[in-house]
């Protein structure tokens, strides 16, 4: 973990068993909270609409109360993990421990391999709340899946055996609000340079039958700044899969096609019988379909009098960071000013997100904050001034101070209670037009109420 | 005006004979007409076999397993010799659970069951090993316990475990008032041991209350699930204990204690001699 210490007034992100969110994300799989009722209502509460098949306060819980704590709670898993396969049609059930178990020390990985004796599909992972953060709980949750899943099925799944196929492991489930719409528009575009992708996570994932895949894929993708690297890593030692890492999710064309670029050289590096010409041509294509959008999108920009943002704050995590300030610099003509990087990144990796945010332009600095408490970002706000008309793209609980300072205002992180989310997507060409129509329609909205503003 | 209960804890490393020390002790109290309850805090549920005459209590914690919270006090708390009430606090199977966590649930089930009579003079608290984690500091917490006595012997890991616990003690000492009363030696028969006693419990800030020497009739007692006391009145060894009994009643020596460093407590080792015996032992071999 970070060192961040002290307090947080407003953390955007959630402890290690807010990963039961990864759970929720693969269809039919079930979480099985060892902990007290508190921990899956937190998450229910943060992540808001979020309860797939059987997550959010549907999720089973032993409710772990004092008697649990001074004789253990083995007992009680064990009559709701019993009790769950009765209830549940499920493919996958997946243990996993609050900080009470936790530090009680439960032993739940014998508990499951019980269950897993008997035939049932059952993994247990220790994610007690002071271990990690929900960012790096989702790499501890997807490696145990592995290990105590995926590898029960490596028989009849012959690593790297699929030249054609890639795992991706992108938008982090629930935490990256528009992951589903991401996942499937990832999947859209790989597919069009040829590939065969396993998503592994929501509606156009195959369940736990694309999971026993996965040791066939020939490489693994990884688009993200650091949070999923240790998934790659552990494929890596595991199947020998090699993978190649984009560095944050691709908004717009300018980073779709080096993206797309970059996959292809990989992958026909790697030996995938895929056609360079073909995937070429259909980053071309939909490379043109963006632009034909741009053009028409000029008049409106340069025409319109009423006043459009001329700079823009961002608070959200390190991929979006980085990505959107690129998108907007260079593709719509905001200017990001000070940034807010609220992940709590780890500081190995803090060096490497600075470069990237530093080499957007040669000749404007971009201020970027690693600050986990988005409290202390909004105070530094608060005092900045620009001159002109600003936008501010964050959470939800920044909606009151972007009305404070009179700027727009975009909701694009956690929490969200002022959006809903159901299948768009920021990542790829159509995710960076998106962008662009959530942020003028929010200008739009003002148009001829500006004295309200 | 009611009198203040002495509340007194007993710690020391595992197996130093702090069960049979608490018991034997208490044995010689009752006998001056002390009112006494011995709360057992080790889930093995032998602090108070030989002042029962029994093992079979029924713990706090079995007893809250099986019928939950609604615990009536005549249910766990047992009368033995000569009056003495004792519980056992117990503990989940080994292996599972949070033992300390249990401490706590028990004692505070205890003050809410009224177990704590204004008639009682003394109660002990025989709990087991260091200071392992919270819970097991629980009887020197929240100003329970006031008197703390550790039982040692010139072994220098029991040395290192008494040092160890004062650490616990100087922790909790400005806030709750709880002391160090002195160090109680179960003799090993290790060579220059009472000086090597004395001069850790200088050292420490406290005092060397009572030398116990080794006798093999704590032993026969034991086997016949007995005190001292109670099995062979007259001999010596009862003396000793009843002797080590008065210290305490009489004793007016509570101080913070000064724990020492890991160095400064092997000087002392060295000093008296405990680290060459070792060593030449270790050489003849």
């Amino acid at each position: 973990m970070s060192n961040f210490t002290g307090i947080v007034e407003q953390e955007r992100y959630t402890c290690a068993i807010g990963a039961l969110q990864t759970v929720v994300a693969i269809p039919k799989a079930v979480p099985i909270l060892h902990s007290g009722p508190g921990c899956g209502e937190m998450i229910a509460g943060f992540f808001e609409r979020s309860t797939g098949y059987a997550g959010g306060s549907t999720a089973p819980c032993t409710n772990f109360s004092e008697k649990e704590v001074v004789f253990g709670g083995i007992d009680r898993l064990r009559e709701i993990v019993r009790n769950t396969y009765r209830v549940l049609d499920t493919d996958l059930q997946v243990i996993m421990s609050g900080c009470t178990g936790g530090i009680v020390g439960d032993d739940i990985e014998s508990l499951a391999q019980e269950f897993a004796d008997e035939g049932k599909p059952i993994v247990a992972v220790d994610t007690p709340g002071f271990k990690a953060s929900n960012y790096e709980a989702h790499s501890i949750v997807v490696n145990a899946i592995v290990d105590q899943y995926v590898s029960l099925f490596e028989e009849e799944n012959e690593p790297r055996s699929e030249s054609a196929t890639v795992n991706l492991f992108a938008s982090i489930p629930y935490q990256d609000p528009f992951w589903k719409g991401n996942l499937r528009e990832y999947k859209r575009l790989l597919e069009g340079l040829g590939l065969k992708v396993n998503i592994l996570f929501g509606p156009e994932s195959g369940g736990v039958q694309e999971w026993r895949t996965i040791p066939r894929a020939n490489l693994n993708l990884l688009v993200s700044p650091w949070y999923g690297k240790p998934i790659v890593d552990h494929l890596s030692a595991r199947y020998g899969q090699p993978y190649t890492w984009y560095h944050r999710p691709p908004i717009g064309a300018n980073q779709t096609e080096e993206f797309l670029m970059q996959v292809v050289s990989f992958a026909l590096e790697q030996g995938a019988p895929i056609d360079e010409k073909v995937a070429a041509a259909f980053i071309r294509h939909e490379s043109d379909a963006y632009y034909e959008e741009i053009d028409s999108l000029a008049s409106f920009l340069l025409e319109f009098r009423y006043g459009l943002p001329n700079h823009v704050h961002i608070l959200h995590d390190a991929g979006y960071v980085a990505s959107l300030s690129r998108f907007l610099l260079h593709e719509v003509g905001l200017v990001p000013k000070e940034v807010f990087i609220t992940d709590n990144t780890p500081e190995k990796y803090q060096d490497a997100i600075r470069e990237d945010i530093a080499s957007i332009s040669a000749k404007r600095e971009i201020p970027v904050f690693f600050q986990p408490d988005a409290g202390k970002a909004q105070d530094l706000l608060r005092k900045l001034h620009y001159s002109g008309r600003g936008l501010i793209i964050g959470s939800g609980w920044d909606r009151d101070l972007a009305q404070e300072k009179g700027y727009d205002f975009l909701s694009a992180a956690l929490p969200s209670p002022y959006r809903l989310h159901l299948t768009t997507n920021y990542i790829g060409f159509t995710g960076g037009l998106r962008v662009i129509e959530d942020i003028y329609n929010g200008v739009l909205a003002t148009y001829g109420r500006e004295a309200t503003l | 005006m009611a009198k203040e209960i002495r509340q007194i804890a007993i710690y020391g490393k595992g197996g130093i004979g702090k069960s049979t020390t608490t018991q034997n002790l208490t044995a010689g109290l009752l006998e001056m007409g002390k009112h006494i309850m011995v709360v057992g805090c080790d889930p093995k549920a032998d602090s108070t076999r030989l002042l029962l005459g029994t093992l079979a209590q029924r713990t706090v914690l079995d007893t809250i397993r099986e019928t939950g919270d609604d615990v009536a006090l005549d249910s766990i708390m047992k009368t033995g010799f000569r009056g003495v009430k004792c519980v056992e606090s117990g503990g989940p199977e080994p292996g599972v659970g949070c033992a300390g966590r249990g401490i706590i649930t028990s004692i505070g089930l205890l003050e809410q069951l009224g177990a704590y009579t204004e008639d009682l003079d003394y109660v002990f608290y025989d709990v087991l090993g260091d200071v392992v984690c919270g819970g097991f500091a629980m009887p020197m917490r929240e100003g329970k316990a006031k008197e703390i006595y550790i039982v040692a012997s010139g072994e220098m890991m029991a040395l290192y475990a008494a040092n160890n616990i004062s650490k616990g003690i100087a922790k909790y000492a400005r806030k709750t008032g709880v002391r160090l009363g002195g160090i109680i030696c179960n003799s090993r028969n290790v060579d220059r041991e009472i000086e090597l006693l004395r001069a850790f419990a200088k050292e420490l800030n406290t005092q060397l209350i009572y030398f116990v020497p080794r006798d093999n009739v704590v032993q026969r007692a034991e086997i016949n699930r007995k005190t001292v006391i109670e099995y062979d009145p007259k001999c010596k060894q009862a003396s000793e204990y009843r002797a080590l009994a008065k210290a305490i009643d009489e004793n007016q020596t509570f101080t913070i204690p000064t724990p020492m460093t890991q160095e400064r407590l092997e000087e002392i080792l060295l000093e008296f001699g405990l680290m060459d015996a070792v060593e030449e032992k270790i050489y003849h071999i």
